[in-house]
């Protein structure tokens, strides 16, 4: 059944004869450009890609596939950090030519879009209404909405806003079968299928319409950038903020291994090269009362032992302290020529210890680990700039990696807050539930994919899914 | 329904595992039971019941996160964490005496859903017992997590169909500094409405009832109750705004209690059963056991 001696070229035809052939892809060398996504060290590289252009071409080419019983990948801009939408030796399909914004309601603030549009092209569109769409992962110029949803994506405006979860209103979804459902929250009766669909990183189908909500525009903004001598204090600030009932539209940490990277790049925003760390602060909301927000963050971050506290007075100069956090992974790039972008959470009150302890876990291992995070979720982003071809070094990296993790784990935190689970977190999740909780999981993915052909081998170890054991290895490669 | 049921009233989840294994004749989930008539008639041989799942079993005021049993009152969690000037938003239709596994299990809304966030934005992760009688730990307590499948959005609003719930963690929020209950009279539909997605959005706005303005003593047409909330000059902003829309009458927070007990409860919830749907239920409690017939399923 699944993975089936199928003929390649037969596939490639009768694909071609949907999507027309020079949007299907078979050639070793023209599919090179999938085998990886943006978080170095994995390369699998796809059987064949294909590329529809239409919705209804997505569907059949979703039902051919399921006629033969061939697994599949779904693919948007490749921007994930997890590994997730890699395909071996098996069929990727890529929706970025469904770049559609079908329609844009301002009355009902909502906009229905495919799947392959990019997300700050959706909130470009949405400007001439004075509405956005809040969730801003800092990919924002080039991933895909599909892939936001598929990835719960956040960003540094989900403190705030909330997460991608929060702002999906409905989805259409072809089913690895073929079948054609629409998902929703439940709200009029049913289960919150959407809710489960949301994060599931292609396992449970590919999205092939979203209907997203609309966020207004703030009627003033203030960005500010506090300065501190150690991270304890500005991770200490931070909790503090939040607890005095402030919910900043963003509250980003960055220590001084980023700052640095980032002052030393063309991307340089102006931030203080000799601070230990900084806060990159932004208010939102009504103009009345902003400055009385503003003026208490000032006072916390004081309390908390901040140098200074400036604030952008132009949007200009907020457009600048934003470039830097926003570039601070392209920044990080130039150090060396690969970068581990990871992802934690922890619970808020706990960071200012935990960044100390992963200070000292970068030393003992001799890496460097650079600090730039959505602080006021919690949300960890320990990044170590390193040369994936130094076999040492990338062991030492490894390591650190992995006792980072078991650290946050052991604070009560999770392994993952927004990048998903993809390829790169799976020796986690054993560790993270338990084996009743990860059956349960292959239980939901079942109901979507009972033959486990959307993305396999991704987010859930195969060997946790009870049902699974004993049943021969899916085989996920075509012949020829 | 005449049946004699049983009542199971275990204290650990392990129990309630057991009971669900061994279960023959169904199981009716309860809470503080004060919603148990709603949706259809469930048959089942045992009543199971989660007063034992009570208490907040962890709480850092400074994470503005809890995890509580399941059968803990919404009233025993504002008593908690008013203490520390903060509470937990769901306020549902009818009072704070219902468990909060319910709410979460109904996914009951209430007039600050709009503002503050329904059940299923507020709850991070959850402790239940599917059908099967796995123990699933799903979600955590940290206000952000991606890891693996979204078993607690899908247990949220299932009716106890899925799983029996018996802890969750829940998001909490900081109460506003400025907090203030507004009876508006004499406004016009429209303008409410507008003032409702300007710039200064209430924490709730909603039309009353003749009956439910006279109740709160302002027998008034067209009333509205307004709740505004944030820092000082924000609300002062929006009482300013509101006063050249209507006359305004400043009530006390309580007003909520009575508005939220006023409402009427909806009528019974009968599901449009998708096949999509119907494979969740058969996966997750293929002998049927829990709450069955409640959505109509049967049918
Ligand atoms: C006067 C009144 C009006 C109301 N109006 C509304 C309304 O308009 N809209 C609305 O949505 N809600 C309404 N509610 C419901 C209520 O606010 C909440 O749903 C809830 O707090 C009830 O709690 P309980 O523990 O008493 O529920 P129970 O009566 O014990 O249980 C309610 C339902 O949830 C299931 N359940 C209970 N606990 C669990 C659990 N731990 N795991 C799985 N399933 C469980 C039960 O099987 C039952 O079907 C109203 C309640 C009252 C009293
Ligand atoms: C510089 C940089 C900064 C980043 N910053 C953030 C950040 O701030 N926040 C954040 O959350 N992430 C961030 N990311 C990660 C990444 O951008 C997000 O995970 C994004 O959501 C991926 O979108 P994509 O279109 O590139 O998806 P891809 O990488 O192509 O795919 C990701 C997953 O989604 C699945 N998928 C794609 N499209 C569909 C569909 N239509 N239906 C079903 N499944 C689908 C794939 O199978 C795969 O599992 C960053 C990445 C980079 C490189």
């Amino acid at each position: 059944m699944a993975g089936a001696a199928l003929r390649v070229e037969s596939l490639a035809a009768d694909l071609g004869a949907i999507v027309g052939a020079r949007h299907v892809l078979t050639r070793h060398s023209t599919l090179l450009a999938y085998e990886s996504d943006a978080l170095p060290g994995y390369h699998k590289r796809p059987r064949l890609a294909v590329f529809p252009g239409t919705q209804e071409e997505l569907v059949s080419v979703v039902r051919r596939l399921a006629a033969d019983g061939v697994p599949f990948v779904a693919r948007g801009a490749g921007t994930g950090l997890s590994g997730g939408a890699l395909a071996d030796d098996t069929v990727l399909i890529g929706v970025q030519r469904l770049r559609r914004i079908i329609n844009i309601d301002a009355d009902a603030r909502t906009a229905t879009v495919e799947p392959g549009v990019v997300n700050a092209t959706l909130t470009r569109a949405a400007a001439a209404f004075h509405l956005h769409y809040a969730p801003d992962p800092s990919s924002q110029a080039a991933c895909t909405l599909g892939g936001n949803v598929a990835e719960n994506a956040g960003g540094p405006h989900c403190l705030k806003y909330g997460v991608t979860l929060n702002h999906v209103l409905r989805a259409t979804v072809v089913l690895p079968d073929g079948e054609l459902v629409t998902l929703d929250r439940g709200d009029h009766g049913g289960y919150d299928l959407l809710g489960a669909f949301v994060g599931s990183e292609g396992c449970f189908g590919i999205a092939v319409e979203l209907t997203l909500k609309l966020t207004p525009n703030p009627e003033a903004i203030i960005t500010m950038l506090a300065d501190f001598t150690s991270v304890a204090e500005a991770a200490d600030a931070t909790s503090r903020i939040i607890a005095a009932g402030i919910v900043p539209a963003a509250l980003e940490l960055m220590d001084q291994a980023t700052i640095r990277a980032v002052e030393e790049s063309v991307y340089a925003a102006g931030y203080p090269v000799d601070a230990a760390a900084v806060l990159l602060i932004e208010v939102d909301g009504p103009r009345a009362g902003l400055d009385a927000d503003a003026d208490a963050v000032t006072a916390i971050c004081s309390a908390a032992g901040a140098r200074d506290v400036k604030r952008a007075t132009d949007a200009a100069a907020r457009e600048r302290l934003w470039q830097g956090r926003k570039k601070a992974f392209g920044a990080m790039g130039r150090v060396a020529p690969h970068l581990v972008v990871q992802d934690a959470v922890v619970p808020r009150t706990q960071l200012a210890e935990l960044l100390g302890d992963i200070a000292s876990i970068g030393a003992r291992h001799g890496v460097r680990v650079c600090n730039v995070f959505h602080a006021g979720d919690g949300n960890l982003h320990p990044n170590i700039p390193y040369d994936a071809d130094d076999a040492d070094e990338s062991a030492r990296v490894h390591a650190a990696m992995q006792e980072i993790m078991e650290r946050c784990i052991a604070a009560g935190g999770t392994i993952t807050g927004e990048h998903g689970v993809g390829l790169d977190k799976l020796p986690y999740m054993e560790r993270l539930f338990t084996a009743d909780t990860l059956d349960a999981m292959c239980t939901l993915r079942e109901t979507f994919d009972p033959a486990r052909r959307a993305n396999p081998g991704k987010v859930v170890p195969l060997r946790s899914c009870r049902e699974w054991q004993g049943l021969p290895a899916l085989r996920g490669g075509l012949a020829g | 329904m005449s049946l004699a049921r049983e009542a199971l009233h275990p204290h650990r989840v392990e129990d309630v595992a057991d009971i669900v294994r061994d279960a023959v004749g169904g199981l009716r989930i309860r809470g503080a039971g004060s919603w148990m008539h709603v949706g259809a008639p469930v048959v089942a041989a045992h009543e199971l019941r989660l007063d034992a799942f009570r208490g907040v079993r962890h709480y850092t005021p400074g994470d503005l996160t809890i995890s509580v049993g399941a059968g803990t009152t919404l009233a025993e969690i504002d008593a908690a964490t008013a203490a520390h000037g903060q509470w937990c938003p769901l306020l549902p239709w009818g009072d704070d005496r219902g468990s909060v596994g319910a709410a979460i299990a109904t996914a009951t809304g209430g007039p600050f859903a709009e503002a503050l966030g329904r059940p299923r934005d507020l709850v991070l992760g959850l402790e239940c017992v599917d059908g099967r009688g796995r123990i699933v730990r799903a979600g955590g307590r940290v206000v952000k997590n991606v890891a693996g499948f979204d078993l607690t959005r899908l247990m949220v609003g299932s009716w106890g169909t899925l799983a029996v719930i018996t802890e969750v963690h829940l998001r909490l929020r900081a109460r506003p500094s400025a907090d203030v209950t507004l009876l508006v009279e004499g406004a016009t539909t429209t303008a409410m409405r507008a003032f409702q997605h300007g710039a200064l959005p209430p924490l709730a706005a909603l039309p009353l009832g003749e009956a439910t303005a006279r109740t709160l003593g302002h027998p008034g047409p067209g009333a509205w109750l307004l709740r505004l909330g944030g820092n000082a000059p924000q609300v002062a902003a929006a009482r300013q705004a509101l006063a050249r829309i209507g006359a305004c009458i400043e009530l006390g927070a309580r007003s909520w209690d009575v508005v939220r007990h006023d409402q009427a409860p909806p009528p019974a919830t009968h599901w449009t059963w998708t096949p999509l749907m119907k494979r969740v239920r058969e996966a997750f409690d293929p002998r049927g056991v829990l709450n069955p017939g409640l959505l109509g399923e049967a049918a």
